[in-house]
């Protein structure tokens, strides 16, 4: 297990590394500093004021390795800072990209951490409600629902919602955030109903086309064939040995609630990573959108690896070597 | 049994919550509220307010955005101010005991004389620990001033105000000694600031004659130079902040932290979701209203509007301000969220976004609607000027091309409708542009019609004719006279805009391409003068007609010296009237001067000026003094509000409506409990 897991880490390091190659290839070859810098410090500063924001920011070096300038090149202060962490300062601001993140995750877990445990708790449930009443009308109508909630688009749901229960019938604020504890329920609260929504149609339908694979199977027709009942069936044998898929799904995402939500985030106004990443995209803030997206690559590499040992935890069968 | 059992546990299974069930526990958990703020704060004076970019930085050196000077502006105090309510603009002193003594030499010097008012002190705060132990303040002297000016001066600083404040004697100097030191000794560099620049200095033309005395000696013929004293960029600056907040050691940035005199004080700072300006109780203002100072006390004077909108109600004239105590603000980065909160009252003020522009604004005035909801607008013209601009070094379109190009620019510009512009891209907002001065800048004249900014299709084509190209076709190649727009907007927004133009054009004949690339891409063609018509806009500094005049002067003409002058427009009498009205007070002297540079250039046409942009500001009736300034100027600490009367319009517009949660759980139950229970039957 032990070897699998370094041979898994030594992939994950060699993605990582591409994945800042061509970070650097998009970021440094297909924009020029002087577009950054003028988006940073506005049209009418005079050229030496741009020139000092280069230098200021390292964007006055080569770009690759040339004679002179072996190790002192825009390409290994790339790769020199991304792996010890070192992320510098935002292009846009000139704050340490350091506090963003850490100012940045608590908001989004804020809102992703309630958001998942909610998803789960609701989609499984209602999945094999609907699983157990395969082919009858609550069966046929939860996946229509599910159908018709998977194909409307999270924007319409996150506008809906903010015009319906923000703006009409005033349940919670329509938008922002505020970590004052007496009011942050109330802020989080449309968000995570709106990603609630937005989410259960694919998750039920998922996880309902894998309980009824699996209460296809030998060993359930076996349990029923003995007198077990429906819900034990389905809570204990069925649900137990979907959990390969499952985790899969939900073992992944786990790294990502760190990154936040792009658009509830966005939308609902809530300065978490997500957030963060929006605003980097519409600002032209290349460090800032460079580090979520090397975070973005490191979490994902994390997550692969998380999954395949936690399919040896479920599955005493599956040997991890 | 087991059966049983196992329907029991699947009917619990069945209970578990599901999207309803947690709406209704999350509503019954908040009482249902859709109120941002906290219940204790409902009757406390706070100013709600938003802001959607995020500042930069809060340094007044290099701030230069209106997102950071709502901050900087209210928590830096400057030597002069402008008066809250009069129009043309007007300086009154600030920091400074009075207006400025001015005198001139012989050999063409300007010196201002500004005496600070005794006894200001700074906010509270730790850094003044720096200049001895237990010290959170101490009082403001002309030296801070100075040692601004030096941080301005500073390369490493990179203060985008370099250039007009180089009109200060020695100011350019100063810069390069303090580089090339640095450069000659590393470890120079390293030391505090204010050491360096002590050793560096002083700026020749900036001298500290007493404590409170500070005398400003101004090289060339620059009178605007007393505007910037009333920008942040010239604020005292307390050097033990600039040392202290260094980033170092979890303490903050100076860019996050500003460390001021002036009226708030940065309470807390999440640059991208909120901050909160308190009162600071150190402020002259606060400590001393016995001193009535013009900059501390409601105005008594104002414009005849002013009067009919209740801004000189004897209630406020005269009073010390500020009146409200906090302000909030949080970020907003879309508008029909942050439009709907105004409406139900979560935000005092607000602009009027596009989305909802018909519902709110109704034949220029405010709708029905809104009013019945008790909302004021504002209207106001900012100071700005947006045009559409020629290359004047152009063989076809320009100087160079005579009498035929100058007739050419006339008969383009007779046919761009502005008014037809503004209803198409603005929801009619903007004032239709004469000259280069916007409403409210000295020697604008609101009687001047531009014969040329007119819309007359015949005439224009009379003179394309004239011009050697009737009917729009070029003589020498037999097709029709073919020009380009380059401009850096890619935007969809960006190419209908400049279809409206092309089509203009179009009817004389003249066919405009438009080539839309990258700003870099476009910044290089003005560089190399590879371009022939353009768009630009401009938003003044300070309110003076040199402000705008400056952009056609031949001294910055973007071909000889990267100036913003991007028509490279050149005329020797503008340039002769341009150096005269420079140096004049406001008054019919320059007023005639100023008319004899529009009447220059309403002949040549170096532009054709579009618009002046119009800014419309909507306030609920409990926030009061509420005048729109146009530029980036804080106008908090005049403005006041009833707290009393903006929670009961709050309670009463949101109320919540709980009836459809209710008609949700019903439907859900209806719609599962039968399944449920023929399901129970068929297995029992």
């Amino acid at each position: 297990m032990l070897a699998y897991v370094i041979r898994r880490m030594a992939y994950g390091v060699i993605v990582v590394l591409g994945v800042l190659f061509f970070l650097f290839l998009l970021f440094f070859t297909v924009t020029s500093p002087d577009d950054v810098a003028r988006k940073a410090l506005g049209e009418r500063v005079p050229e030496a004021v741009v020139e000092q924001w280069k230098v200021n920011h390292g964007y006055d070096k080569p770009l690759f390795p040339e004679p002179g300038a072996w190790t002192d090149n825009m390409l290994v202060e790339h790769y020199r800072r991304m792996l010890t962490f070192d992320f510098g300062r935002s292009d846009a601001d000139d704050t340490p990209i350091a506090d963003r993140l850490r100012a940045g995750v608590g908001p989004s877990l804020a809102l992703t951490v309630p958001l998942f445990t909610f998803s789960l708790l609701a989609s499984i449930p209602l999945a094999l409600l609907v699983a157990l009443f395969r082919d009858t009308y609550i069966d046929r109508m939860g996946v229509v629902l599910c159908v018709l909630a998977m194909s409307v688009s999270i924007l319409l749901y996150i506008i809906g919602a903010q015009y319906l229960i923000g703006r009409l019938l005033h349940w919670f604020p329509i938008s922002g955030f505020d970590a004052d504890p007496r009011v942050v329920v109330r802020f989080l609260a449309l968000p995570l109903l709106v990603g609630l929504v937005a989410g259960i149609g694919g998750d039920v339908r998922f996880y309902r086309t894998v309980f009824i694979e699996e209460s296809n199977t030998d060993f359930v027709r076996t349990a029923r064939a003995k007198g077990c009942g429906e819900a034990r069936i389905m809570g204990r044998h069925v649900l137990r040995n979907s959990l390969i898929p499952i985790l899969t799904q939900v073992v992944l995402a786990i790294p990502f609630l760190f990154t936040g939500s792009l658009l509830l985030e966005s939308f609902f106004g809530i300065p978490g990573l997500g957030a963060i990443t929006v605003d980097a995209i519409n600002g032209n803030d290349f460090s800032v959108l460079r580090t979520m997206v090397y975070i973005g690559s490191l979490l994902f590499v994390g997550g692969q690896i998380l999954t395949d040992l936690s399919y040896g935890l479920v599955d005493p069968r599956v040997r991890l070597e | 049994m087991t059966g049983g059992a196992g329907v029991s546990g699947t009917l619990r299974g069945a209970r578990r919550p599901g999207p309803a069930w947690v709406v209704m526990l999350v509503c019954t958990l908040l009482a249902c509220t859709n109120n941002p703020y906290p219940d204790a704060d409902a009757d406390k004076k706070i100013l709600y307010t938003s802001f959607r970019e995020a500042p930069r930085t809060l340094d007044p050196a290099v701030a230069y955005t209106t997102s950071a000077h709502a901050i900087t502006g209210a928590v830096y105090e400057t030597l002069l101010e402008y008066h809250y309510l009069k129009r043309p603009y007007t300086l009154i002193p600030g920091l400074a005991a009075g207006l400025p003594d001015t005198r001139s030499d012989a050999e063409g010097v300007t010196v201002y004389r500004f005496e600070l008012r005794p006894g200001v002190l700074y906010q509270e705060d730790p850094s003044f620990g720096l200049g001895g132990a237990g010290r959170t303040t101490r009082e403001v002297s002309t030296a801070d001033i100075e040692f601004q000016l030096m941080r301005l001066a500073d390369p490493a600083v990179n203060s985008p105000v370099v250039e007009p404040l180089s009109n200060v004697l020695g100011f350019r100097d100063f810069g390069e000694r303090l580089r090339v030191r640095r450069e000659a000794e590393p470890e120079f560099a390293t030391l505090p600031a204010h050491e360096q620049y002590a050793d560096v200095g002083p700026i020749e033309g900036v001298v500290v004659d007493a404590p409170l005395g500070l005398a400003v000696y101004v090289a060339s013929d620059y009178p605007q130079i007393l505007y910037w004293f009333a920008m942040p960029f010239t604020t005292p600056m307390p050097w033990e902040a600039v040392q202290y907040y260094d980033g170092e050691d979890g303490r903050p940035r100076l860019a996050d932290h500003p460390v001021g005199a002036g009226p708030y004080v940065l309470a807390e700072y999440d640059k991208q979701a909120r901050y909160v300006l308190d009162v600071n109780p150190n402020w002259y203002g606060v400590r001393h209203p016995e001193w009535k100072a013009p900059a501390a006390t409601y105005p008594s004077e104002g414009e005849p509007e002013d009067l009919a909108a209740g801004r000189l109600d004897p209630a406020y004239v005269g009073r010390p301000l500020p009146f409200i105590e906090r302000l909030e603000a949080r970020r907003e980065k879309e508008a029909i969220p942050y439009f709907n909160k105004f409406l139900q009252g979560y935000y005092d003020a607000a602009g009027v976004i596009r989305e909802s522009f018909d519902k709110v604004i109704h034949e220029g005035g405010l709708s029905d609607e809104m009013a019945r909801r008790g909302i004021s607008l504002e209207k106001s013209v900012e100071p700005t000027v947006f045009y559409i601009g020629f290359n004047m070094d152009d063989e076809v379109i320009g100087t160079v091309a005579q009498e035929p190009g100058r007739k050419l620019r006339q008969a383009m510009s007779l046919v761009v409708d502005t008014e037809e512009y503004n209803r198409l891209f603005s929801n009619g907002r903007g004032v239709p542009a004469q000259s280069p001065l916007p409403p409210g800048i000295f020697g604008y004249d609101p009687d001047y019609v531009n014969p040329y900014r007119l819309v007359d299709l015949e005439r224009a084509r009379g003179l394309m004719k004239a011009a050697g190209y009737a009917d729009g076709i070029d003589p020498e190649t037999g097709k029709p006279l073919t020009l380009t727009f380059d401009t850096p907007d890619t935007s969809a927004q960006g190419r209908l805009r400049f279809e409206f133009f092309t089509h203009a054009w179009r009817q004389l004949g003249i066919d405009v391409e438009v080539a839309a690339t990258n700003y870099n891409k476009f910044q290089e063609k003005v560089r190399n003068g590879a371009y022939q018509i353009f768009m630009w806009g401009w938003v003044a500094d300070y309110p003076d007609p040199e402000n705008f005049l400056f952009l056609l002067w031949s001294d910055m003409a973007r071909s000889a010296s990267g100036g913003p002058n991007t028509a490279n427009f050149k005329h020797p009498r503008y340039d002769e009237l341009y150096l005269e009205m420079k140096s004049k007070p406001n008054g019919e002297e320059r007023m005639v001067l100023i008319r004899e540079m529009t009447d220059i250039l309403q002949r040549e046409r170096p532009w054709i000026e579009l618009n002046h942009a119009e800014d419309y500001a909507l306030f609920h009736d409990w926030l009061s003094n509420v005048k729109p300034f146009g530029m980036s100027f804080p106008t908090v600490k005049y403005r006041d509000l009833d707290a009393g009367a903006r929670t009961r319009q709050r309670e009463a517009w949101n109320e919540p409506v709980l009836w459809p949660l209710y008609a949700l759980i019903i439907i859900f139950v209806a719609v599962t409990v039968p399944g449920v229970v023929t399901f129970i039957r068929e297995r029992q």
